[in-house]
């Protein structure tokens, strides 16, 4: 093979990396919009699937705005907070934040009964990464209407199964509170007794993301306490 | 301490890096037809792995993910440079492997010259660069964390190559069929090696 | 072969590129490369033939590029280069999908990443691209890509069908009936340890049918 000098060495590995920065952060800038919107009609694709309704890209973004058309953001004391948009929130980065100072994102949407539905995001670590959500409330700030969650690499037929219609749907119809004390939802093990409207069957085999999103769910909608026990009944 | 310990048994057994997630089947392959070779390779892989995780960690904390150079200035905040990560990795990756090359060739002449053309090829070892993409993946809190998932993933490698090497080496006195031989009841194995390790995921420590 | 001739661009020799590592050369079965991926996204037909699109694209064109600098690579950065080269590609390949197919992507999540260190990308690049011209690398890049991808599709096959009752997402299991007869999914096909059975099943057949492919120690 030909010897080459240090310096064609030198100059051709500069070429290179120029080449490639280039190249490179041209199609990142070009795909950049694309990816970011992607990203936007996933959260608005969840959400919709909160409240039961099904969406493809095409049509996630007028589905929701028909449906959903109220969002503001709350903080720790349960206070609107002017001049911030909940939909750009990002709860994994709130929660990293002292709890006087996280935005808590609320969604309001209406159903096509009329009812009114409130939406909370909802995020936690489950037993590989991150595990996120959102859960709805009926009017009476109590009852759940719907949940969706994902996960980003639980084990798939165990953990990954907080994905599926069937784990999905056991929620709604159960509730937060007992009287005024908020109980949340537990994830019980072994299934839950019949009747038992604050528990639903944690996933056989995946015993630690279940219990992981039994904990997101209380830490997370506790933060909202104030707001849901004055709001019960009144939109 | 007691989660480190957690993700350490979990990354060995449950999400063991051969037996699920196939990462680092070639070299797995081609290497385990000898138990001493496989210990050899396996205890490389956990040094590589060692090095690499954390310090993919600390890169992609401040310089790759998006608003991570927020520490040279405001202005930085929005620079997402998160499409470099797989370059950036595996530089890192080859640096190391080029280190580990020469510091084996320095200290081990005998397994250097056995282990041959297998050690730079751990530089494309899906299991090394693996690692670090799950690592990224699973957002752990800090480097420690990063670093004991390394560790464990590494062992687990480890463990799975000397497994299926003393296997093959006994595979020798049985009657494998012809279409089998080799690479076929190797797969089966593998396969049959996995299953065992399923029996893992019920742990709870 | 005389320097003077052009080899004309479909001969025989290429399409022996094209064909070889479909069958008895097989980068799976035969060469033992890229076996990681194999197994890990052949879950379901979708996600399998994405990927497997996506290692022709990168073995192809990184051939291509390549065998195009080979005279001007210099040796001590020459697996650098290679790794340059196929980082760059992958990289785009990754971006892409984000904006164009972001369920797909998910659901492949690092594997995408992972074609750089699929070895069969590697592999032809050191065994042929370092040796040969742009137009038969390129070939030999879409051969090796399409016997991946046959592995690929064959496996994921029967992992979605025995596991999951559909083709392609099509739920064909339900549309036969089937599960009206007492039939359940083989849950045990969506769990990595059937994969690497099934492929083993597969190289039994594969060696069975053509017995100079045995190996006898």
């Amino acid at each position: 093979m030909k010897e080459f000098s240090n310096r064609y060495i030198f100059i051709f590995s500069s070429i290179m990396v120029i080449a490639v920065a280039t190249l490179l952060s041209l199609a990142a800038t070009v795909l950049q919009p694309r990816q970011l919107k992607n990203l936007e009609i996933e959260k608005k694709k969840s959400m919709l699937e909160s409240i039961g309704i099904p969406s493809i890209r095409e049509s996630t973004e007028s589905l929701y705005d028909k449906y959903i058309n109220e969002s503001f953001v709350l903080n720790s004391k349960g206070e609107v907070v002017d001049g911030v948009a909940a939909f750009p929130v990002e709860l994994a980065l709130e929660q990293k934040k002292p709890l006087e100072q996280q935005y808590l994102p609320v969604f309001l949407a209406s159903t096509d009964t009329g009812e009114k539905v409130t939406i909370i995001p909802v995020q936690g670590k489950g037993l590989w990464g991150p595990i996120y959500g959102y859960v709805s409330l009926k009017p009476d700030m109590n009852t759940i209407y719907g949940v969706t969650f994902d996960h980003k690499g639980e084990t798939p037929g165990l953990g990954a199964e907080i994905n599926t219609s069937s784990f999905e749907g056991m929620f709604p119809g159960k509730q937060l509170y007992n009287g005024e004390k908020f109980v949340s939802i537990g994830v019980v093990k072994g299934g839950t007794k019949p009747g038992d409207i604050h528990g639903v069957d944690a996933i056989s085999g995946g015993t630690i993301t279940s219990k992981a999103l039994e904990k997101m769910l209380k830490d997370c909608i506790v933060k909202y306490n104030d707001y849901l026990l004055k709001n019960r009944n009144q939109i | 301490m007691e989660n480190l310990l957690n993700i350490f048994i979990k990354s060995i057994f449950v999400d063991n890096m051969v037996f699920a997630f196939f990462l680092g089947m070639c070299s797995y392959l081609a290497v385990s037809k000898t138990v001493k070779t496989s210990m050899g390779l396996g205890i490389a892989v956990i040094f590589v792995l060692l090095i690499t995780v954390p310090v993919d960690f600390m890169i992609e904390k401040y310089v790759l993910r998006k608003g991570a150079l927020i520490w040279l200035g405001e202005g930085f905040g929005d620079v997402d440079l998160s499409f470099l990560t797989f370059m950036v990795f595996i530089a890192v990756i080859a640096a190391m492997v080029q280190l580990v090359e020469m510091v084996i060739e320095k200290f081990s002449s005998s397994l250097y010259n056995s282990l041959g053309i297998f050690l730079p090829l751990i530089a494309v070892n899906c299991a090394i660069l693996g690692a670090s993409l799950f690592m990224q993946e699973r957002e752990y809190e800090n480097v420690v964390e990063a670093t004991v998932f390394g560790l464990g993933s590494g062992v687990g490698w480890l463990l799975a190559i000397v497994g299926i090497a003393a296997i093959r080496e006994k595979l020798k006195y049985s009657n494998v069929p012809d279409p089998l031989k080799g690479l076929g009841i190797t797969f089966i194995l593998t396969g049959l090696m996995a299953i065992g390790f399923m029996g893992f995921m019920g742990i709870k420590l | 072969m005389s320097n003077h001739e052009k080899e004309p661009m479909f001969s025989a020799r290429n399409l022996k590129l094209l064909t070889g590592p479909i069958g008895t050369n097989n980068p799976i079965t035969i060469q033992v490369l890229g076996i990681c991926s194999a197994l890990a996204v052949t879950v379901k037909l979708k996600p399998a033939l994405v990927m497997a699109l996506s290692v022709t694209i990168v073995v192809a064109i990184s051939n291509v590029v390549i065998a195009a600098m080979r005279k001007y690579i210099p040796d001590r950065i020459r697996i650098i280069v290679q790794l340059v080269v196929i980082a760059t590609l992958v990289i785009l390949v990754d971006q892409f999908l984000k904006a164009y197919a972001f369920d797909v992507s998910k659901q492949l999540s690092v594997f995408v990443g992972l074609i750089i260190t699929n070895c069969i990308i590697m592999g032809r690049l050191e065994a042929f691209a370092m040796a040969n011209k742009p137009w038969a690398s390129f070939i030999d890049g879409l051969g090796n890509g399409a016997g991946y991808g046959l592995i690929l599709i064959i496996v994921a096959f029967f992992r979605e069908f025995l596991g999951s009752g559909t083709i392609y997402g099509y739920p064909v299991m339900q549309k036969l009936g089937i599960y009206s007869l007492g039939y359940e999914n083989n849950g045990m096909m969506i769990l990595p340890p059937m994969a690497l059975i099934v492929v083993g099943l597969i190289i039994w057949y594969q060696r069975s049918k053509d017995r100079t492919l045995i190996e006898n120690k």
